[in-house]
């Protein structure tokens, strides 16, 4: 693809003239794998004992290297129609930045950062997927606190003034959507108070998530609009090292069980078998993190594509609460074909407890 | 088995014959792969500098300020796809750097500004942040936006604007194109011609071969299969290297074509095609080599016969007529193709038969005293090599008259170009006016600034032709209008196709001039009246000049500025400005002061201008190279042939020494009778050339395009294509004498 | 005339053959007066051809010396020879094969012409000519529209017509039916005794040759 190879190249390019690592390897917020150790001179890691900080966590890290702001969906339409939404805005840094200093001249046209969108909507078996990039401190890509804001070109995600709501705005090539989010105030943290683990060895990220948005507005569908409404899940992650020297990719899985249950749970593929955790959150809001010895998952089935075979069916099963799970995807193709494609579909739940929610598949292309 | 050993031994016993039908089909090979190679790297390469020029569009502010970040980031909000072009300008060697944001560009899709640059993969092409660190060492910097579309519906405050490195050559590359690729076909005829005339050579002299073998019992179709597969496999063989060689070829003459390229674009804006070769050329090759060589099965043996008497002449000029009849009064392309294939065919037909009968007739006149029977003797031998060399008479021919009409072509394209540009780019630079500005006060500063060259102003809007004057109809017709104010000798050298005396002054006193496609839609005339509509208002105005317009489909009416009417809106307006003893940064300082902006849009023309001409010169020369080639072949082709013919008639120059010629005269004979050859092939191409140039710049070029090129004609090169001829013919008499030489060691007196 | 038009005197010519040289002849000593004819037979390769190609200049001896009409040639390959040896057969010699000895895209009487013209001669009896060789009626035919009898008549016509002092013919007949052969022999004996030049002819006719007034048996002679 003549663009890739163009943003590949730029990317390169960028990474030679304005950082001294030249082995970011791991693509687009770590979308891809990576050949080897990461020099992380400059970037600040996080620990086990980093904890979350709010208002400021909702806004750019710039002394990391990689975050995003991302939504997940599991909507209706009035005729009571499944259909997914997702959006998800990544940052990539190129130069770490100390958090106190001023971001460069937007005259400068720096390169600190790139900013990257996705948006995807899924519906009755069909995949609609757009990608959008920028480069950041120039303003037509960011994120802002005060008031919360994410945005890319006409994308957007912002808090709607003197509401407890935001509003998300995108456009595609002949999709859109417009969402009301609620319920935003109820924030779960992940892992040890927001460090997430993401190997044996300690390796790990900031993560924190929004599981009970309440969600309605429109989805405008090749020139059709419609009503929808449902459950949302939201996160904010960042790091400086996603995937660590010997992982090829993650599954990872955000559930609405029917009983008020929430459930989070990931697997990191590595070389020799895999970093298993996640949240159960009872329906009463109470967080509990899961480990490798808390939980199994395993693929149940698989699809063959042109981008490459995935799981599509899985089993998930925490014994301690006498969760056991199938989670597959709906019939269909679901990967986001962008620069680095994944697969990211909506998924039903059955077993011991149905329900509905989402999953991203990374590092299965070919 | 022991058939296919007989039918072999013949090359085995004439290995020259072989070689002649191997060198033959690879040099044919080379030929049509490196024409393929070299039209299609002309074809790309007029494309991508066709590309690099090529207007765009970019979003200026309304208010006339220049854009900033800010209004990047405010369109690119507003959902615009919107991509940012920050030019800076730095002192040479360096040069111009532009600063392009890949990442801003992903939403043009194919249509990514500066060619294929998405990849930075070279100057002038940088990050965007890399130039804006470059300015900010001091260098002039520009920002542009560019946009994807024509259509995009702006924010209020912003407006469209054209956006282009150069100007845009519009039809007259396409009309290149075209007649590359109408040369190309004629290369392949060529080639055909080429190879069938060898391969005709081989079978008659193998022809008591064959006979042996009928005699022996071999039915005639196990000779066809056999000589159908030793055709097969001796292409196949031979048109590999050919291939190659024709790929290496067209690598070292497009090689300094894009080094030329390199150093105008910084860039490399060619990527060489030449490193893999064209596959579809050697299938095309092989298709062309069977179908010539095997000809013969297909045509009826009486119809072959047939070719050379009187009805075949008659039949040959009523095809030559046929062609000449259709090319001239043809209403599509389509059939002056086919004329013009029918012409040829004609042409080359008649050609050596009549060459023959012309040697025959002058020889008839020699003078029985003097050097007359001698001369009697050479025009007979004349006569006989034109009716046995017939198909490469005619290849030879044909090349020739390629080569006149490419060269007449490609001459009168450059002379055309030079012109066009030369209206377009008349002045040294070009002001816009800013949205906004006024103009007027811009002309009200120029007028008494001391020292500055000349300049006009342009002011652009449109007319409604609504009467003619000649009262046959009386449609109306829209058309651009253009008002030159004052009228500078800027515009002294327009190319005026026809005009009334001191037409300049007489546009300054109310006339008008119309544009070449205007005056013959309309039929006008010097002095006729026309009545046209400006800004509601009806005036009436005389044509006082005709000017060319090298291919500008609409009307245009060109007029004072004095003479317009109140209330004409002025769509664009520009100055053409000289500067004169003045430095163009303080007249750009001085309008920029006048219209109160920061910034004026300034392009040198004169860097355009040499930019358009280096691109378009290399292209012509590639041209130039395709049919010097294809006339290289050509002569080796009558060369090799001319050599294995003389075998035949070598006796005969030796009888000339028994009977006592000197040596150093029979080569005189000799010498006389090649060269003559080749002068008379080139004669008989030269009118051929001539009607080709017509039907490339008066025929095809019109019913294509509309519009007509001027038919110029180049006696000079007529000489140098003599002296060609000339060359060629003493080589030729060059190679038969080491025969003589060769035969005369032998130990017979006959051979 | 006295003396000899024709002598040689140990006139040898061998060829290179396999790094060994091969002699064809050896000190061969001959004269021919005007108006004698000379007969050269041998097999095939003895060296008749070779002889004759000595005699007119077209090959060179490697020893003795050629006397022709006056001028003497040494073996020594001197410069100025090709030039002299030129200027005898454009004038003095004329030189029949056994065929192709016309030019084909010349009518028998362009022929003629050509050949007296090369000889100086102003020429105009060149029908004259031809038809005291019987094919004044074919004058203006071409050579491949006339008989194989009719062309060596007229390549006699070319011969006689530039009034040579020496004739050298190879096989003029051989490639002729008996009856013709005995045809154009005759014409040529009667021409050479009316013009009273020299003869010299190669041929395998034992019949022919011993209508001549000398004769050189070359097989055997090396």
């Amino acid at each position: 693809m003549r663009l890739g190879a163009g943003f590949t190249t730029l990317f390169l390019a960028m990474v030679a003239a304005g950082c001294s690592d030249p082995s970011t390897g791991n693509g687009f917020a770590g979308l891809a794998q990576q050949p080897g150790d990461v020099d992380q001179s400059g970037f600040l890691q996080p620990q086990p004992g980093d904890t979350l900080t709010f208002p400021e966590d909702w806004g750019p890290h710039p002394q990391h290297r990689i975050e995003w702001w991302y939504l997940t969906a599991n909507l209706k339409t009035a005729d009571g129609e499944p259909l997914g939404v997702q959006w998800t805005q990544f940052r990539q840094a190129l130069q770490p930045r100390a958090v106190e200093s001023e971001p460069p001249d937007p005259d400068h046209w720096p390169l600190e950062a790139a900013w990257m969108a996705h948006g995807a909507v899924s519906f009755n078996g069909e995949h609609w997927f757009a990608e959008k990039l920028a480069r950041g401190d120039v303003g037509h890509a960011g994120a802002t606190v005060e008031p919360f804001r994410v945005w890319l070109d006409d994308w957007q995600l912002k808090s709607v003034p003197d509401s407890d709501h935001w509003r998300l705005q995108l456009q595609g090539d002949g999709w859109a959507y417009d969402l009301r989010l609620s319920n935003t105030d109820r924030v779960v943290a992940h892992g040890d108070n927001g460090f997430s683990a993401k190997s044996a060895s300690g390796e790990g990220s900031m993560y924190f998530s929004l599981v009970d948005l309440r969600i309605e507005g429109t989805v405008t569908l090749d020139e059709e609009t419609l009503e929808v409404s449902g459950k949302g899940w939201f996160d904010r992650e960042w790091s400086s090292q996603f995937l660590k020297a010997g992982q090829q990719g993650w599954d990872w899985f955000a559930l609405h069980l029917d009983g008020g249950e929430k459930l989070m749970g990931f697997r990191l593929r590595e070389d020799d078998g895999a970093f298993l955790a996640g949240s159960w959150i009872t329906a009463g809001g109470d967080v509990e993190a899961l480990d490798s010895e808390d939980l199994t998952l395993s693929p149940a089935s698989w699809q063959a594509s042109e981008q490459g075979r995935v799981p599509v069916e899985w089993r998930l099963t925490i014994p301690r609460h006498g969760v056991d799970l199938t989670i597959a995807a709906p019939p269909g193709n679901y990967w986001n074909t962008g620069l680095y494609p994944y697969w990211e579909s909506p998924v039903s739940v059955t077993g011991s407890h149905q329900g509905v929610g989402y999953m991203e598949l990374t590092g299965y292309s070919e | 088995m022991m058939l296919v050993r007989a039918f072999v031994s013949h090359y085995r016993r004439h290995p020259f014959q072989l070689a002649a039908l191997a060198v033959m089909i690879i040099l044919a090979t080379m030929l049509w792969t490196g024409v393929t190679v070299l039209t299609e790297q002309a074809r790309s390469s007029l494309f991508q500098s066709e590309e690099a020029v090529a207007a765009r569009v970019q979003v200026v502010r309304a208010d006339g300020q220049p854009v900033n970040v800010e209004d990047f980031a405010r369109l690119r909000m507003a959902g615009l796809c919107i991509a940012p072009w920050l030019e800076v300008q730095r002192p040479p060697p360096e040069g111009r750097a532009i600063g392009i944001d890949p990442l801003a560009m992903g939403c043009f899709g194919d249509a990514t500004p500066g060619g294929d640059s998405g990849e930075l993969d070279g100057a002038p092409f940088l990050d965007i942040a890399e130039a804006a660190r470059l300015a900010s060492e001091g260098y002039d910097r520009r920002l542009y936006l560019l946009a994807k579309h024509e259509n995009v519906t702006l924010p209020e405050s912003y407006m469209l604007r054209e956006f282009s490195l150069g100007p845009p050559t519009g039809e007259l590359a396409d009309s290149f194109l075209l007649n590359l690729d109408a040369l190309s076909l004629l290369v392949l005829l060529i080639t055909g011609l080429l190879v069938r005339s060898v391969h005709r050579l081989g079978i008659a002299q193998r022809q008591s071969s064959f006979e042996l073998l009928f005699r022996f019992g071999v039915p005639v179709r196990r000779v066809q299969q056999l000589l159908a597969l030793e055709l097969v496999v001796l292409t196949g063989i031979c048109v590999l290297p050919g291939l190659w060689l024709g790929a290496k070829l067209a690598g070292m003459l497009g090689g300094g074509f894009g080094q030329a390229l390199d150093s105008l674009f910084d860039v490399t804006l060619y990527a060489g095609s030449a490193e893999a070769l064209p596959w579809q050329a050697a299938g095309v090759m092989v298709l062309l080599v069977l179908a010539v060589c095997l000809v013969d099965w297909l045509v009826p043996q009486r119809w072959q016969g047939a070719v050379s008497s009187n009805r075949g002449r008659l039949v040959a000029v009523l095809v030559l007529v046929a062609g000449l009849a259709v090319v001239a009064l043809a209403s599509d392309l389509a059939r002056v193709f086919a004329g013009t294939a029918l012409a040829f065919i004609g042409a080359g037909w008649l050609t050596p038969g009549m060459l023959a009968w012309l040697a025959q007739r002058l020889s008839d006149r020699a003078h029985p005293d003097g050097a007359g029977p001698l001369t009697r003797w050479r025009r007979r031998e004349l006569a006989v090599m034109f009716r046995h060399l017939a198909l490469p008479v005619v290849a030879l021919q044909f090349a020739m008259a390629t080569v006149l009409a490419v060269q007449a072509l490609v001459t009168t394209f450059e002379s055309t170009f030079d012109d066009w540009l030369a209206q377009r780019l008349e002045a040294e630079f070009y002001v816009e006016v800013p949205p906004g500005a006024d103009a007027g006060l811009a002309a009200d500063r120029l007028r008494v600034l001391e020292g500055v060259g000349s300049w006009h102003r342009v002011l652009r809007g449109e007319a409604i032709i609504s009467s003619d004057g000649a009262g046959s109809d009386d449609r109306t017709l829209p058309v651009d209008l253009f008002a030159l104010a004052p009228i500078s000798d800027l515009v002294s050298d327009w190319t005026l196709l026809a005009s009334v005396d001191k037409p300049w002054q007489q546009l300054e006193q109310g006339g008008v001039m119309v544009n070449e496609q205007l005056a013959r839609r309309r039929q006008l005339e010097l002095g006729q009246a026309l009545e046209v509509l400006v800004a509601d208002t009806a005036i009436s105005v005389a044509v006082v000049a005709i000017y060319a317009d090298y291919g500008r489909p609409a009307g245009e009416l060109l007029m004072a500025g004095a003479a317009l009417p109140e209330g004409f809106v002025t769509r664009f307006e520009s100055f053409s400005v000289n500067p004169g003893e003045l430095p163009m940064a303080d007249i750009r300082a001085q309008l920029a002061e006048v219209w109160n902006v920061t910034d004026v849009t300034v392009r040198d023309n004169a860097s355009v201008r040499a930019l358009a001409s280096r691109v378009f010169g290399q292209t012509f020369l590639l041209t130039r190279a395709i049919s010097l080639l294809t006339l290289v072949l050509a002569a080796v082709a009558l060369l090799i042939m001319s050599w294995v013919f003389f075998t035949t008639r070598v006796w005969y120059f030796r009888l000339l020494g028994i009977w006592g010629l000197p040596a150093r005269a029979v080569r005189s004979q000799l010498r006389r009778l090649s060269v003559t050859l080749t002068l008379a092939v080139t004669l008989a191409a030269l009118p051929l050339g001539i009607w080709l140039t017509w039907v490339l710049v008066s025929r095809i070029n019109p019913l294509a395009f509309g519009w007509s090129l001027p038919m110029a004609l180049y006696p000079g090169f007529w000489l140098e294509l003599g002296l060609v001829a000339v060359i060629t013919g003493l080589v030729v008499a060059r190679l038969m004498r080491r025969q003589l030489i060769h035969r005369e060691s032998g130990k017979q007196v006959k051979a | 005339m006295s003396g000899p038009v024709l002598a040689t005197e140990g006139l040898s010519k061998g060829f290179i053959s396999g790094g060994q040289r091969l002699p064809v002849l050896s000190g061969l000593t001959l004269g021919v007066l005007p108006g004698e004819s000379l007969a050269v037979v041998g097999r095939s390769g003895s060296g008749k051809s070779t002889l004759l190609n000595l005699l007119c200049g077209l090959q060179r001896a490697d020893e003795g010396v050629i006397t022709v009409a006056g001028e003497s040639f040494d073996s020594s390959g001197n410069r100025g020879f090709a030039t002299r040896w030129a200027e005898l057969r454009r004038r003095s010699i004329g030189v029949v094969f056994q065929d192709a000895n016309l030019m084909p895209a010349l009518s028998l009487v362009e022929n003629v012409r050509l050949r007296t013209h090369l000889a100086g001669l102003t020429g105009g009896d060149e029908r004259d000519w031809l038809e005291r060789l019987g094919v004044g009626a074919e004058a203006d035919r071409y050579p491949d529209q006339v008989s194989g009898g009719q062309a060596q008549r007229a390549a006699l016509a070319m011969v006689f017509a530039m009034s040579p002092a020496l004739i050298l013919a190879d096989e003029p007949t051989g490639s002729l039916d008996r009856h013709t052969a005995d045809e154009v022999a005759e014409c040529l004996f009667d021409m050479q005794a009316n013009n009273g030049c020299a003869l010299v002819l190669a041929t395998h006719d034992r019949e022919l040759a011993g209508r001549c007034d000398h004769l050189l048996d070359l097989s055997g002679t090396h």
